[in-house]
């Protein structure tokens, strides 16, 4: 069954297709052992959003126990809130954010974009996940040995020294999650680069590709430098020497620079693929040809490298010398340069487009929004002054809240509207997917543009008890967090119905022209029987509507670019 | 139903992606060790004092004889892709033999320079000095045992023959990952030598 032959509607009899990936083969040992990176990227899926329920849960914790001064939750003390916050880190950094769109989203997705039948090591793939799981066990598992209450970034010498007894496994959990993201960005540079089709050059790959092609650079380069860091710190830990202990000549400064060597790389980790998924998500529902392709392109790649460079932001007041934070500063200040021609890009890509406001597009202009609003605060942190003021308030968690949460956790579930109805094969509910957005939009902003003016207040961050004077913020910051819960549950339940009820989707539900809407939804087992042609993924002139397909349809004889192919 | 395990149909262009794959690989193995080898140059900067410090034993002289084996076994390994490359088996077989056997050898000569610093009661926990002796040569020894796992597949793949001319691809990963050791393991080492020889 060719997929490609837009005069034929996909499947427009109404039964099921029999070759789709979900329905190939049956039985859970078929899923436990699959080679194939469309379920190993729902797999992923699953885990992520399990993670993300548990990350949340102790978001909320943390939050209700700061709606007044000293203990509100009976029975949570200060050293069980010290745990709900590491906790709360921990999980959503390393098991929610990192894997959310790089290994749910780009499993799922690059293979099919590249018009190949899968990621070009898939038995490493499978192993990545696995390492994943396990990772993700010693992290829980350390609930078991007493929990940590570190915080995520497991500063030393605190780290090497606090009585709770989970910090071992948490940190071996963190060190196996690592070389699962290493396997993951081994395969993505690999994949792109070799299993492009005939005509996709570098400058003909859709954005997505050239954002996580970055990202798996940097896991590859980053990574390992946090894995060696938090060995170190095992070995700190069960010898009491190391290269972080001062009393025997170390540096604990030492290990903020190794942490942060990879940490602040982790950053971008977090926000190139989102940037990737607006430049798809913007482009296709505003149905206008991306403005700037080269530019978007390259703001990656360049953020991807400067990301390297900008570490020391997070220590100027570690007591490293001050040209080292004046250097610090400026190349900090650079980033600002291609993260705003992005934004500049996607802005002239809407102006005269013809936009589709639906659920997608809202997470997409909504990630333009509050990524503006992450990025400009980024720079009162980045001025060695201003810093020196909001250092560890909750200016910086705010801030960070905005370019984690905001922009990289939005982009993720913008992404997952996206492409759902590639992935199931199903509609959701677009009134519903509209009231979700606004929920968890308000929600959010309310919750995190409070903590701005907690931290210029003062307010220092990860602490239990505060004046009272602040308990107004926190109560606002609170009901914030309440109506994001809100609007996440409810997320969760429209997406179910829809497996259940939802209407069938057409095999290009949005306009895009990019390869993975060009078979069918779900896609078959092996994507594409035969390497799709190639043309301009961004060029929209060709595609229409089709009333009888229930879908958009390209035109493929008509497109200039795919003359010369055929 | 059979599983799709190669989304590559030209087996050539499935080693190069290999190649790659083992590339990328390896490049970020060498983080692993450049972050290491920076550790140590920063807490060697910041300690005043001679290393080895007062009472505490040289860098064992064996090391220089376990520097030697693993750069010929690089010799030797190089020697087994070419021979392989010509499909030259009995060449082959003899020079991935050599190669395993100093494998072995450099990692009984770690051990041995191992106990002779214990037996000169170089104490883990007493001196960082003594701590990047142990850590750095125990990193580094655990990469070689995950070299010479592979290694003795690749040696009974021989065996059996299995390898050709065109067809060799266990062999050219082999080759790159034991030539990245080699490498490390020099770095690792110059490293050493040079906190020895450092005054601040």
């Amino acid at each position: 069954m060719t997929t490609l032959d837009a005069n034929r509607p996909v499947d427009s009899t109404g039964t099921p297709p029999v070759d789709n990936y979900l329905t190939f083969t049956r039985g859970i040992m078929s899923w436990i052992v699959t080679l194939d990176h469309k379920r190993i990227g729902v797999m992923y899926l699953f885990a992520v959003l399990a993670s993300f329920f548990v990350g949340g849960v102790f978001a909320l914790l943390v939050r209700t126990e700061l709606l007044t001064p000293g203990q509100t939750i009976p029975g949570v003390d200060a050293d069980a809130y010290n745990q709900f916050f590491t906790l709360h880190g921990a999980i959503m950094v390393f098991l929610v954010i990192i894997p959310s769109i790089p290994a749910a989203m780009g499993n799922f997705v690059l293979p099919i974009m590249l018009g190949a039948k899968d990621v070009a090591f898939p038995r490493l793939n499978l192993g990545s996940f696995y390492l994943w799981i396990l990772g993700a066990i010693c992290a829980v598992a350390s609930l078991t040995f007493g929990g940590f209450d570190t915080g995520w970034t497991f500063y030393t010498p605190y780290s090497t020294t606090t009585t709770t007894g989970g910090v071992i496994p948490v940190v071996v959990g963190v060190f196996i999650l690592g070389f699962s993201s290493i396997f993951t960005g081994i395969n993505f540079v690999v994949t792109i680069h070799k299993l492009r089709p005939p005509g996709m050059t570098w400058f003909k790959m859709p954005l997505f590709l050239w954002a996580t092609y970055a990202t798996a650079l940097i896991q590859v380069l980053a990574t390992p430098v946090l894995g060696i860091t938090l060995l170190m710190l095992i070995v700190e830990r069960v010898a009491s020497i190391g290269l972080f202990d001062p009393a025997m000549g170390g540096d604990p400064v030492l290990f903020q620079h190794f942490f942060w060597f990879y940490s602040h790389p982790a950053v971008y980790i977090m926000i190139l693929p989102a940037m990737g998924i607006i430049s798809e998500i913007i482009s296709v529902h505003a149905h206008r040809h991306i403005f700037g392709y080269r530019f978007i392109a390259f703001s990656s790649v360049a953020i991807a490298i400067f990301s390297f460079l900008v570490w020391g932001h997070h220590m100027f007041t570690s007591g490293q010398s001050p040209l080292m934070n004046t250097l610090f500063s400026a190349i900090t200040f650079s980033v600002a340069i291609p993260s705003a021609i992005k934004v500049f890009n996607w802005l002239a890509t809407l102006y005269k487009g013809s936009i589709s406001l639906n659920t997608p597009m809202l997470y997409g202009l909504g990630f333009i929004f509050l990524f503006t609003i992450g990025g400009l605060t980024g720079l009162h942190l980045g001025t060695l002054n201003t810093d020196i003021h909001l250092h560890d308030t909750y200016f910086v968690v705010a801030h960070f809240h905005y370019v984690m949460m905001g922009s990289a956790l939005i982009a993720m579930i913008g992404g997952l509207h996206h492409w759902w109805p590639k992935m199931f094969g199903k509609m959701y509910n677009e009134k519903h997917g509209a009231i979700g957005f606004w929920l968890v939009f308000i929600g959010f902003n309310v919750t995190f543009f409070t903590q701005f003016m907690l931290g210029s207040h003062g307010m220092p961050r990860r602490y239990y008890d505060y004046q009272p004077e602040f308990q107004i913020y926190h109560v606002i910051s609170t009901i914030g967090s309440y109506i994001m819960a809100l609007g996440f549950f409810w997320t969760a339940y429209y997406l179910i119905a829809s497996l259940v009820g939802g209407k069938k989707a057409p095999a290009n539900p949005w306009g895009g022209r990019s390869l993975e809407w060009q078979c069918s939804s779900p896609p078959p087992h092996d994507n594409f029987k035969v390497t799709p042609s190639v043309g301009d993924c961004y060029d929209f002139s060709v595609v229409r509507w089709d009333e009888e397909e229930g879908g958009y349809v390209v035109d493929r004889d008509q497109d200039p670019s795919l003359k010369s192919a055929t | 139903m059979k599983q799709r395990i190669t989304p590559f149909e030209d087996p050539r262009a499935r080693t190069e992606a290999g190649v790659m794959g083992m590339l990328v690989f390896i490049v970020s193995l060498a983080m692993i060790f450049a972050a290491t080898i920076l550790g140590l140059v920063v807490v060697r900067i910041e300690d005043d004092g001679p290393w080895p410090p007062a009472g505490m034993p040289a860098l064992p002289s064996l090391l220089a004889l376990s520097t030697v084996v693993i750069l010929v076994s690089s010799l030797t390994m190089w020697l087994t892709t070419r021979a392989i490359a010509g499909d030259r088996q009995v060449e082959f077989r003899r020079w991935l033999w050599t190669t395993f056997a100093l494998g072995i050898a450099f990692l009984v000569l770690q051990v041995a320079a191992w106990s002779q610093v214990i037996a000169d009661e170089l104490d883990f926990d007493r001196h960082l000095y003594a701590w990047t002796f142990y850590v750095l040569t125990a990193l580094h020894a655990l990469h070689v045992l995950g070299g010479i796992g592979p290694m003795a597949v690749v040696v009974r793949h021989a065996g059996r023959g299995r390898y050709r001319a065109d067809q060799h691809r266990g062999v050219t990963y082999l080759a790159m990952y034991w030539h990245f050791l080699d490498l490390a393991w020099v770095s690792l080492y110059a490293t050493l030598v040079w906190g020895t020889w450092f005054r601040s």
